[in-house]
């Protein structure tokens, strides 16, 4: 007990001698944070969108006759073959028929004299609902496509594509500043912790003297890092909560399809996450300056 | 057995002791001292004789080149970095140099010996101005010791390093800069810590703290003992007797 309370009067003796580089390093984090945490926040609603999309994501395999059952079993076997494969169902040149009057609904008088058998044959084949079997689905259709029997694949859209390469794209994104996060702060924590260093040798150097263990030299150093992630970070997510607000005001007007209903603020534990992590990348970035210029 | 006739134990016990600064300044050179508890030795010789040496190698600011050096019980050379707090709150030290925080007030830098041991604030306090008191500093409490005189920071630095009742008490000329009556106040202070069961090194210049003693006196020349008196057993074990009404008013 005793021994926090002397460590956090130090430390904050320690953050007023060196107010100036404190500010800076609190903006330096806050701004990383706030870069880093924008990003992911798109990053994670683009998957939510994405797992959306999964559902009507299946790839309509056309065939040029009606396969007998130990063909059919020949197509499960090898189409089967693949992991990223969920289900397959085959369509009979009947029922394309019957869902196709289904869709017609009362208009599907057109189909009267229409041969029973003029719509393919199919197999429709559900692709596991992961980002990963989207991006392969280019590729496992051209697959598809080599099988003996096939008129043509049919899948999605070319936009599930183009929004796959977003995801992708804002994957980058949110690593790249998620390393800028990383570098800011443990570099920019390591420099004032060093500059408080400097400040307060003489002291720390009595503090030796006259009995103080590591710990009671170190611990307040430490302290200093974790405040600055944990406070730094706190204020990045607050700039970027005020953000989401006020983009969301931008967008709310008169509720049309338009809107973005999927578009939310990150849950409660990945706040805490991102402030945890962003403490705990101070106190390293802490931790490594004492190693280096604190010679006890 | 009866306490009062064991052998007195050994505080400070230096076996063949050497210091060589680099590159070849040879400070100390094959010193053997034993210091029991509760004795009070002066230590004295002309300016780079090894007073200062010797002291810091008792405290471990320096390691030996040679030799053994034992303090209260702990070797000090194998002492491991992260237990030497262990010793240096069992030996105060009264730096030649002073090593006061010239930005903060006389009360911080006696406190920090206090802090570092974790003494509630008000212990703390207490302890504060009544060292202020026995040194006669009572007003500079608040004072920055940058803007003390000398003579004021000598004092300082001397309630520092007893602030915390050490076992050991090593005092580096605490009186080069106080007159007649303030080092009285000084050797008073060391005189009741000393009955309190303290053990002191003091190293001096003047020949005037231990013209009268009847306590050891270790001469050094060149880092080696030059001569040494012994204690005499049946004297008044006052330090200074000049000042017997200063020390009614420390000694209540
Ligand atoms: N850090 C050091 N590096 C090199 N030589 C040193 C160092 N400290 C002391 N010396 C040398 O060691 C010798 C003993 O010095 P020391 O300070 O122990 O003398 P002293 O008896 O305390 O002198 P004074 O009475 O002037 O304080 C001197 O010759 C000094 O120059
Ligand atoms: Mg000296």
């Amino acid at each position: 007990m005793r021994f926090w309370i002397v460590t956090i009067r130090h430390a904050c003796r320690n953050m007023l001698l060196t107010w100036k580089a404190q500010g800076m390093t609190l903006f330096t984090v806050s701004l990383s944070v706030l870069i880093f945490s924008f990003f992911y926040l798109v990053y994670i609603n683009a998957l939510h969108v994405g797992e959306k999309l999964g559902d009507d994501l299946r790839l309509v395999v056309y065939l040029d006759e009606e396969p007998a059952p130990p063909l059919q079993e020949e197509y499960r076997r090898r189409i089967l073959k693949f992991d990223q494969v969920d289900r397959i169902e085959f369509i009979g040149q009947e029922q394309a028929y019957k869902r196709f009057e289904q869709i017609l609904g009362k208009n599907s008088d057109v189909l009267a004299g229409v041969p029973i058998d003029f719509l393919p044959a199919s197999i429709e084949v559900y692709p596991v609902r992961t980002l990963d079997s989207l991006a392969r689905i280019k590729r496992f259709s051209d697959y598809l496509q080599t099988m003996p029997g096939v008129i043509k694949v049919q899948y999605g859209k070319e936009w599930i594509e183009r929004f796959y390469a977003f995801i992708q794209l804002m994957r980058i994104i949110t690593l790249l500043s998620g390393s800028l996060l990383i570098m800011t702060t443990t570099f920019m924590v390591a420099h004032t912790i060093r500059l408080t260093l400097f400040a307060r040798q003489q002291e720390l150097e009595l503090l030796r003297l006259v009995g103080a263990t590591n710990n009671y030299i170190r611990t307040p150093f430490l302290l200093e890092g974790a405040l600055q992630g944990g406070i730094g970070a706190c204020c990045g997510l607050g700039a970027l909560l005020l953000l989401y607000n006020w983009i969301s005001l931008q967008f709310a007007g008169p509720p049309t399809t338009m809107s973005l209903p999927t578009f939310a603020f990150f849950e409660w534990p990945v706040v805490v996450a991102i402030i945890g992590l962003a403490t705990l990348l101070c106190i390293v970035g802490s931790f490594s300056a004492i190693r280096r210029f604190l010679h006890l | 057995m009866n306490l009062e006739c064991s052998p007195p134990a050994t505080m400070i016990d230096l076996i063949k002791v050497s210091k060589i600064y680099p590159p070849d300044v040879q400070a100390i050179s094959d010193i053997s001292l034993t210091v029991t508890k509760k004795e009070i030795v002066f230590l004295t010789g002309v300016s780079g004789a090894g007073k200062t040496t010797l002291l810091r190698l008792i405290s471990r600011m320096e390691k030996p080149t040679k030799g053994m050096v034992d303090v209260a019980g702990m070797d000090v050379i194998k002492l491991p970095e992260r237990d030497i707090h262990l010793l240096r709150r069992k030996v105060g030290m009264a730096y030649q140099d002073f090593k006061l925080l010239p930005e903060r007030t006389v009360a911080d830098n006696i406190a920090i010996a206090l802090e570092v041991v974790y003494c509630p604030r008000s212990v703390i306090e207490k302890r504060i101005r009544e060292l202020l008191e026995q040194l006669d500093l009572v007003r500079k409490y608040n004072t920055r010791t940058g803007d003390l005189s000398r003579g004021e920071q000598q004092r300082v630095s001397i309630a520092r390093a007893v602030a915390n009742y050490p076992e050991i008490i090593l005092a580096d000329e605490p009186t080069g800069n106080l007159d007649a009556e303030t080092t009285a106040r000084v050797m008073a202070l060391f005189t009741q810590l000393n009955h309190k069961g303290a053990t002191l090194l003091i190293a001096t210049h003047d020949r005037s703290l231990f013209q009268d003693t009847p306590h050891r006196i270790i001469e050094l020349r060149s880092g080696r003992i030059l001569s040494q008196s012994e204690a005499r057993e049946n004297d008044s074990d006052d330090l200074f007797e000049t000042a017997p009404s200063l020390l009614e008013e420390i000694e209540p």
